[in-house]
């Protein structure tokens, strides 16, 4: 039987200490890596693939549920944070488990059992996408500040407000910026649904606009127009995506 | 204004038939009128008068009347002398004219030689008028003075009550615990110590809320216990450089108003970088105002945290609340530091 490959990412010491001696007492478990940060996290998984991820939510450089939104699928993670309960609800029905600060060895062990069915369990049951647990555990009324994503080992963090537009490329999104595309794993509704809807509208079924950049509306043909933003970027515009248009920038559109 | 109208001109109407009835023995004793003369002609009169009277309320108003005492005199002498005048030389006018409506042919001289008893009454009325009316505003004013010192008080108690549930934030509270779990079994001695630490945190801010001030001293004390107890959870990444002027520290401040801000220094600056955060306090006497400065270091490119602003806030209203425009807060970043400037009005315990 082959050992189990987790990874601790906590900023504190004492915190990854804590995790590493309960898990020596199981032999079935080996630590690979231990990070303190987000982006040595990001970049340690990506490398070293292991099962099984116990992971903070406060970090310095990227939190926890940007780590996650980062992963690929199919690593089984439990969270170890001291965090509120909203977010402990979305563990609830996504995680493998969650680990409140301080927990006992007790509550380690039920935490690794779970662990241990998901990981052996085969076929794998149908894990949430990470994106999706990362979304679920955000609070309703908050949107995002920021997007991250990943080209191999580089990590782009781009403010929402940068973000020019947003093309959808089947499973993945283009985040357009000031002329630069970056690629990411995620549906253009699932990223819709995490942005602020008076900044970002959904003006084709493939195309999400920061309203900002948004120079005019023009007509195309006949019943048709399109959308022009300040770089000159013509955008197509469905007859759905201009009544939303018009219902956020007022009759003018 | 009279919360009810109707109530008022009741009273008005009231008051001003009293003066009627008060005139009409007056001049028939006198013999200057007929007791029906006095009745017909003297009670429209008064309400003439009453109509002068209430127009002319408020020349005498409330700003005039802080002036030195002889200034409060002459605004209030020379308005009776003027109404009471203006209302003689009506009545003069129209005694002639009631004579022949009435008719009583010599009436209007024998009133007319007691017109200065009229304008005396006249002056005299005024004059209580103005100073019930001066009376009613005092009222209304230490009333109104009331409710905003209720007001003041229901605020600041308000802001301690928030102040106190947030005096020991959970994510301290958990993460430190936790920090000291793990201690056990590496440092059984740091565990203590730890556990120690805070404890006596906990309990120096148990006492506070029954405290309208403790000394700056005290507070200072009590942060530093907060952050030897978040020192141990950040090793390394928090160095605390204290630079605090002697004069400051039996200044008086409300309890626990400096606690949301190293929490704010703790939970958006030093949590936020991988290594080597710090603090800096600041604090001295200037211009008869405590002044307290807090740098910290942070990632202004690390991911946004809940709650911030929150903490900000609550103690922006409790200075407003105890010490109004004497006091106020400000927190700038600029570059990686992440300065608060605290300032308020010095206030020392009276020594026995």
């Amino acid at each position: 039987m082959t050992a189990i490959k987790a990874m601790i990412v906590d900023d504190e010491d004492l915190a990854r200490h804590y995790l590493r001696e309960m898990l020596s007492h199981h032999g079935d478990i080996e630590v690979i890596a231990e990070c303190s940060n987000g982006f040595e996290a990001v970049k340690e998984v990506s490398s070293r693939r292991p099962d099984l991820l116990f992971l903070d939510i406060q970090m310095p450089k990227l939190d926890g549920f940007e780590v996650l939104d980062l992963l690929d699928p199919g690593i089984a993670v439990v969270f170890v944070t001291a965090f509120d309960s909203y977010a402990i609800r979305a563990f609830e029905v996504h995680a493998v488990d969650y680990l409140l600060k301080p927990f006992s060895e007790k509550r380690f062990e039920e935490a690794l059992s779970r662990a241990r069915l998901r990981i052996g369990a085969s076929p794998a049951p149908p894990a949430p996408e990470a994106t999706e647990l990362a979304a679920a555990a955000r609070p309703p009324s908050e949107f995002l500040c920021r997007i991250v994503a990943r080209d191999g080992a580089n990590i782009h963090i781009i403010p929402v407000e940068k973000v020019d537009y947003v093309e959808a490329q089947e499973d993945y999104v283009l985040l357009k910026t000031a002329g630069k595309g970056i690629l990411k794993r995620q549906t253009i509704s699932s990223l819709e649904a995490s942005l602020d809807p008076d900044r970002f509208v959904r003006i084709h079924r493939s195309l999400l606009v920061n309203i900002e950049r948004i120079a005019r509306i023009e007509p195309l043909k006949r019943d048709s127009k399109v959308v022009v933003l300040r770089d000159g970027t013509q955008l197509p515009v469905s007859r759905s995506g201009l009544d939303r248009l018009k219902a956020l920038l007022g009759e003018e559109a | 204004m009279p919360a009810a109208p109707q109530r008022f001109v009741l009273g008005y109407a009231v008051g001003w038939l009293a003066l009627a009835a008060l005139l009409i023995p007056l001049f028939v004793v006198s013999g200057a009128l007929s007791w029906t003369e006095a009745v017909l002609f003297l009670i429209p009169l008064t309400g003439v008068y009453a109509a002068v009277c209430g127009s002319s309320r408020y020349l005498a108003s409330s700003s005039l009347l802080e002036g030195n005492s002889f200034a409060r005199v002459l605004f209030v002498v020379v308005p009776a002398v003027v109404a009471s005048g203006f209302w003689t030389l009506l009545a003069a006018l129209s005694a002639p004219i009631a004579a022949r409506a009435l008719p009583a042919p010599d009436m209007a001289s024998r009133f007319n030689a007691q017109l200065p008893l009229l304008f005396g009454v006249g002056v005299l009325v005024y004059l209580l008028y103005t100073a019930f009316n001066e009376l009613g505003r005092q009222a209304e004013r230490s009333r109104l003075a009331e409710v905003r010192a209720v007001e003041a008080t229901m605020m600041a108690r308000d802001a301690e009550l928030r102040a106190l549930k947030a005096q020991v934030n959970p994510h301290f509270l958990f993460n430190s615990l936790h920090s000291i779990s793990a201690l056990t079994s590496i440092d059984p001695a740091r565990a203590r110590e730890t556990c120690i630490l805070l404890a006596d945190f906990l309990r120096s801010t148990l006492g506070l809320g029954d405290r309208a001030a403790i000394s700056f001293g005290e507070e200072l004390d009590l942060t530093r216990k907060y952050l030897g107890v978040e020192q141990v959870r950040f090793p390394g990444r928090m160095e605390v450089e204290e630079s605090i002027s002697p004069d400051s520290l039996d200044v008086l401040v409300p309890p626990l108003l400096l606690q949301p801000l190293f929490e704010n220094a703790v939970k958006h600056g030093v949590s936020t970088m991988s290594s080597g955060g710090w603090l800096k306090i600041r604090a001295g006497i200037q211009d008869g105002a405590l002044l307290l400065e807090l740098d910290n270091a942070y990632d202004p490119e690390a991911p946004v945290r809940r709650g911030h602003g929150v903490g900000l806030s609550n103690v922006r209203k409790r200075l407003e609340a105890r010490y109004g425009d004497a006091a106020g807060i400000t927190a700038v970043p600029s570059g990686s530091v992440w300065t608060t400037r605290l300032r308020l009005p010095v206030e020392r315990k009276e020594k026995a």
